[in-house]
């Protein structure tokens, strides 16, 4: 499947900023047998006085801006064409939560794409007792980690409501879990929480969506979004499959990924530290086309 | 008195400070051996402290608590919100170690620290250890303290660690434990400096006579190492700040070694390299000597919610401009599990076995680790595997299972088999006893050793000396200086005169000078706000003074000039009914938190007369009475206040720094005597105003030699406003003003004048062209507001 993908976000500070500094990460990443970058392009105004772009531990894109003088607004454009390949349903390969944990302790690699780096609390999710208390209900013990996985996700997708004003940005998925509502970013971390909990490695995918529009009706013009789903490490044979919670489903050829990461807070579209009194307003918007 | 005792009292001889040390059984002690003898690295000292006699020696250790309160050192205690400065603990008998013991613990200790930079190269490198299956995974993956963009920066200094901590503790056997490793940020160093001052000063005799080795070279050393991997030869002190438990260290190692003392809003990234904001505009700095936590370096990369990190630091480490101290990262090295693979990591690396042990420990994640842990887990501190402290001073993580309730001890029994990984399991120590001295007499208290250990250029270099913990009480779980501990100075003796090194420049060695334009931004609003307050507590405490004598000599506050003087004062926040008002000790208390946060540019004697001041001042706020007593409190403070003034103006050097300090108190003193004159000289000023000012202007005898008759207000206002010559005219302060601001970096450039010399210029050259008769009240206010004007181009150009 092609794809150009365009992303514009927009801020506007109250009082003019100055001396700010930004990590921006919403440039896609190829990997090798999901997607390809064909090419990408990132774009600032007002034009930053520094501007350098780095892999960071996780493999991501990220692009450092700095601004020494005072402006009023920034507006962050992305236009990426991706080639993102179109798997098979994965066969379950998966052991049991029990063959898992042996395997895991047989594993002594900590490189970036080690599960051992996705099975403890991380900085925006916690280990909570009623979230795994609820991962847990739902599985049985014979049964294989991608289905204990799927059962989790399912199950977030029946009893969420996805919600915009629920919560915001930095909600943590306990509060998100208590409320059963919330929006993409809340559904992955639940279920992030569930599954570490059970002792089953998972992390946090960042990425675009696909909408497909109702029937007879026209495709609106940057109505997609960013999107957020989860990656579950499924055992050796079956290394990483990837959730999507707030859908229900496998993420497919529809997802168009930007990066990884434990948490929200490894891959957050933009991270700043600005010197303002004021607050500020945002703006996004997401257009995914499909070219052929 | 048990027969043992009673034994070695006998042998000891005379009934002296050692006749009561009662030695606790099975526990080896520092200075008596174990048939009872006192050891002979300690026999000079002990017979030398005998023979002063107990009165004689406390006597000289007040001396030294004295030297100390007047020096100033500090720790912070944290017990609530706000941590409270506490006087340094200092245990006055030093703890004596043998030369050759010493070489022991060097030996030891730089076989570590080579040990710790190989471990944690490889964590932030090619992680062959866990590949090997020498270091589980785990404790890398779920580690706080693995920062994981760090990973893959090769340390542009070449070395992650240049500066380490080692606490050790003897065990029963007598020889050293390693208790734990100070890798991310060890504090203390310049305590351990301050202890030797201190103690010498008590002991200076003794000490001369007992071949102790010096500590100045140690630091010497690490001064020039530092200096060497600075590529453009500046290095800065990074603190948090003086809210941080050491802030006074930061400020006394920086003065000590004469390196800039920084904190993170000091410093900005530009271009991937770091520079420190001062008043001549960015300058590049190339090495950190942190002492504050790695992840709150930057908000940015690291911790989100630090607010004394500077953004992009983390950036400037990757493109290699900048050099840490200790690298970011290496806290990980402090892991208490990681002492558990010690052993194994040692042989492996180094094919050698470890030359100090480390305390055992068991890591809990291995099935048979576990099942030890389990099986002693009564007489055993088991904590998190994750924590960076000490387990002897872990009073809320760390616990003895036999020490717990029985339900609490089945759940810890119950976690360590679903999640051991996450718990260590350490041996109790039973540390050594060395004595200290309590009311007049030596007794032993338990005792760990700090020992501090920096790379030079010529590899690994062990501070002969550190300083000694010893428990409050003789638990060994007392150490902590939280709890209440004490610090005991470490003379290591030799049995030959050892070298007397001392950190001034030796002959034949180049001059280094340090470049004016250096000072920091924030210093130079601080200093600026130091004179300014300073000025304005003077300013009150004048008209406080005249108000109390007038109230004192016609006790009736309905005067018509009493009235007048408390509306003034309360136009500046004060409330002249209370005799020492709360808006005094408000600027008293802003000027004493001005200096704390440059305490590395003054002396320690300017410090001590501020914290004098504050500490008369609320005293004083505490009992003194209206008139006549208010007077005399008034007569204290300004007198105190000049003793301060004269010991920062006489004993500062004219650095850039003083000018900064000297035109924030000429500042506040045109605001202050313009603002009096206009209130003093305005149409309908009560009768007795005009004497009053001439006393507030401290110009009464100079009147009256100037001036045979005074018609009017003229005279006042030529004498307080427009003389050249008195050092309390308003436009004295504003010919000095114009003088200090031209001496700024950028003053002039090009024979151009910067903003701020040129509106003092400006005013100088009107007050000069003007005569008395035409300065109306409303222009001396103005002028007032103008002065004020200044103050803001002056922030303009040098602190944004």
């Amino acid at each position: 499947m092609l794809y150009d993908v365009r992303l514009e976000l927009h801020y506007d500070y109250k009082a003019s900023v100055h001396g700010d500094r930004h990590l921006v990460r919403v440039a896609p990443i190829s990997i090798p047998n999901v997607q390809r970058v064909i090419a990408s392009s990132l774009s600032f105004e007002p034009r930053p006085e520094q501007e350098t772009t780095f892999a960071d531990y996780f493999g991501n894109l990220v692009t450092t801006i700095a601004y020494a003088g005072r402006h009023d607004h920034l507006d962050v454009r992305l236009t990426a064409r991706v080639q993102v390949e179109d798997l098979a349903s994965p066969v379950d390969l998966s052991p049991t939560p029990d063959g898992l944990r042996a395997e895991l302790l047989a594993l002594w690699s900590v490189a970036p794409d080690s599960p051992q780096h996705f099975l403890s609390a991380s900085p925006r999710i916690p280990l909570d007792r009623d979230i795994t208390a609820y991962a847990r209900a739902l599985a049985a013990t014979d049964q294989s980690v991608y289905a204990a996985a799927m059962a989790l996700c399912l199950s977030i997708h029946r009893d969420f409501r996805y919600d915009k004003d629920a919560t915001k940005v930095d909600t943590g998925p306990v509060e998100a879990f208590a409320l059963k509502r919330g929006v993409c970013q809340d559904f992955a971390h639940v279920m992030i929480s569930g599954l570490r909990g059970l002792g089953i490695p998972a992390g946090y995918v960042s990425g675009f969506l696909r909408t497909i529009p109702p029937k007879g009706k026209p495709r609106l013009e940057g109505a997609d979004a960013m999107h957020a789903w989860v990656r579950v490490w499924c055992g050796k044979h079956a290394g990483w499959i990837e959730f999507d919670p707030t859908n229900a489903m496998l993420a497919g050829p529809d997802h168009i990924t930007i990066g990884h990461g434990r948490d929200y807070s490894d891959i957050s579209p933009i991270v700043g530290v600005l010197r303002t009194s004021g607050s500020h307003t945002a703006k996004q918007s997401v257009d995914v086309v499909r070219v052929e | 008195m048990d027969k043992r005792n009673q034994r070695q009292a006998r042998k000891r001889g005379a009934p002296g400070l050692v006749a009561d040390y009662k030695l606790l059984p099975g526990v080896p002690d520092e200075m008596i051996d174990a048939a009872g003898q006192i050891r002979p690295s300690w026999l000079p000292l002990i017979s030398a402290l005998d023979e002063l006699g107990s009165e004689e020696l406390t006597g000289r250790f007040q001396r030294a608590d004295q030297y100390l309160r007047d020096a100033g050192v500090y720790y912070r205690k944290y017990d609530g919100a706000e941590g409270k400065e506490r006087a340094w603990p200092l245990a006055h008998v030093p703890m004596i170690l043998d030369e050759s013991e010493w070489l022991t613990i060097t030996r030891g200790l730089t076989q570590r620290a080579e040990l710790l930079e190989t471990i944690v190269a490889d964590i932030y490198g090619s992680n062959q250890l866990v590949q090997r299956g020498l270091l589980p995974p785990e404790l890398i993956a779920r580690n706080d303290e693995f920062l994981r963009p760090m990973v893959g920066i090769h340390p542009a200094s070449g070395h992650f660690l240049h500066f380490c901590a080692f606490e050790l503790g003897r065990g029963p056997d007598g020889g050293w434990w390693v208790l734990g490793d100070r890798t991310q940020a060890p504090s203390g160093a310049g305590f351990a400096v301050e202890n030797r001052v201190a103690t010498t000063r008590a002991l200076s005799d003794i000490y001369g006579a007992m071949h102790v080795h010096r500590l100045a070279g140690f630091f010497r050393g690490f001064r020039d190492a530092l200096s060497g991997i600075a590529t453009d030869g500046r290095v800065g002190i990074l603190t948090p700040g003086q809210h941080n438990e050491t802030y006074f260290e930061h400020a006394y190692i920086a003065r000590y070694l004469g390196f800039s003392l920084l904190e993170g809003e000091d410093l900005v990234v530009d271009n991937g390299q770091v520079m420190v904001r001062t008043v001549s505009g960015l300058q590049p700095i190339s090495v950190l000597w942190r002492r504050m936590d790695a992840s709150f370096v930057d908000p940015l990369e690291l911790r989100y919610d630090s607010h004394i990190g500077t953004p992009g630091l983390t950036e400037a480490l990757r493109r290699g401009t900048i050099s840490m101290v200790n690298a970011l990262g290496t806290g990980i090295l402090e892991t208490r599990a990681f002492s558990a693979f010690m052993p194994a990591l040692c042989k492996a690396l180094t094919g050698r076995p470890l030359e100090l042990p480390s305390i055992a420990t068991w890591w809990c994640g291995g099935a048979a680790e576990r099942r030890h842990v389990i099986d002693n887990v009564d007489t055993m501190m088991v904590g998190s595997a994750f924590a960076t402290g000490l387990a002897i001073e872990d009073q809320r993580g760390t616990v003895v299972g036999g020490s717990l309730p029985a339900a609490e001890r089945q759940a810890l029994l119950d976690r360590l088999e679903t999640e051991g990984g996450r718990f260590v399991g350490q041996e109790q120590v039973q540390l050594s006893t060395a004595p200290v001295y309590v009311e007049g007499k030596l007794e032993p208290r338990p005792m760990t050793l700090r020992v501090y250990a920096a790379r030079t250029r010529d590899g690994w270099s062990v501070m002969p000396g550190g300083f000694a913990r010893v428990g409050s009480t003789q638990d060994s779980t007392a150490i902590a200086m939280q709890r209440g501990g004490q610090a005991a100075d470490v003379w290591v003796v030799s049995r030959q005169p050892v070298e007397r090194v001392t950190l001034l420049p030796t002959e034949g060695e180049k001059l280094v000078r340090m470049s004016s334009g250096s000072l920091p931004s924030r210093a130079a609003d601080n200093l600026i706000w130091l004179g300014r307050y300073a000025e304005r507590c003077e300013a009150t405490v004048r008209i406080l003074r005249a108000y109390n004598a007038r109230l004192a000599e016609v006790s009736d506050p309905d005067q018509p000039i009493l009235k007048d003087t408390r509306a003034y004062l309360d136009g500046l926040g004060v409330d002249a009914a209370v005799p020492l008002p709360p808006g005094l000790l408000a600027a008293i208390d802003s000027a004493v938190h001005s200096a704390s946060q440059i305490r590395d540019r003054f002396s320690p004697d300017g410090w001590l007369a501020l914290t004098d001041l504050r500490k008369t001042a609320r005293n004083f706020a505490q009992r003194v009475a209206p008139g006549d007593d208010s007077t005399r409190a008034m007569t204290v403070l300004l007198r105190k206040l000049a003793g301060f003034s004269g010991l920062v103006h006489e004993n500062m050097y004219r650095f850039v720094g003083w000018r900064f300090l000297e035109i924030g108190r000429r500042l506040e003193r045109g605001i202050q005597i313009a603002g009096s004159v206009a209130w003093c000289t305005r149409k309908g000023a009560p009768e007795g105003a005009l004497d009053l000012l001439l006393e507030v202007g401290d110009s009464v005898m100079t009147h009256r030699r100037r001036y045979s008759v005074s018609p009017g207000v003229n005279s006042y206002v030529d004498l307080l406003v427009l003389d050249p010559l008195n050092p309390r005219s308003v436009r004295f302060q504003i010919a000095e003003l114009h003088q200090q601001l031209e001496q700024l970096p950028g003053g002039i450039e090009d024979g151009h004048l910067s903003m701020a010399a040129k509106a003092a210029l400006t005013l100088d050259t009107e007050l000069r062209v003007t005569e008395p008769e035409d300065m109306t009240t409303a222009r001396i206010n103005r002028l007032r507001n103008e002065i004020g004007n200044l103050a803001g181009l002056i922030a303009d150009a040098y602190f944004v």
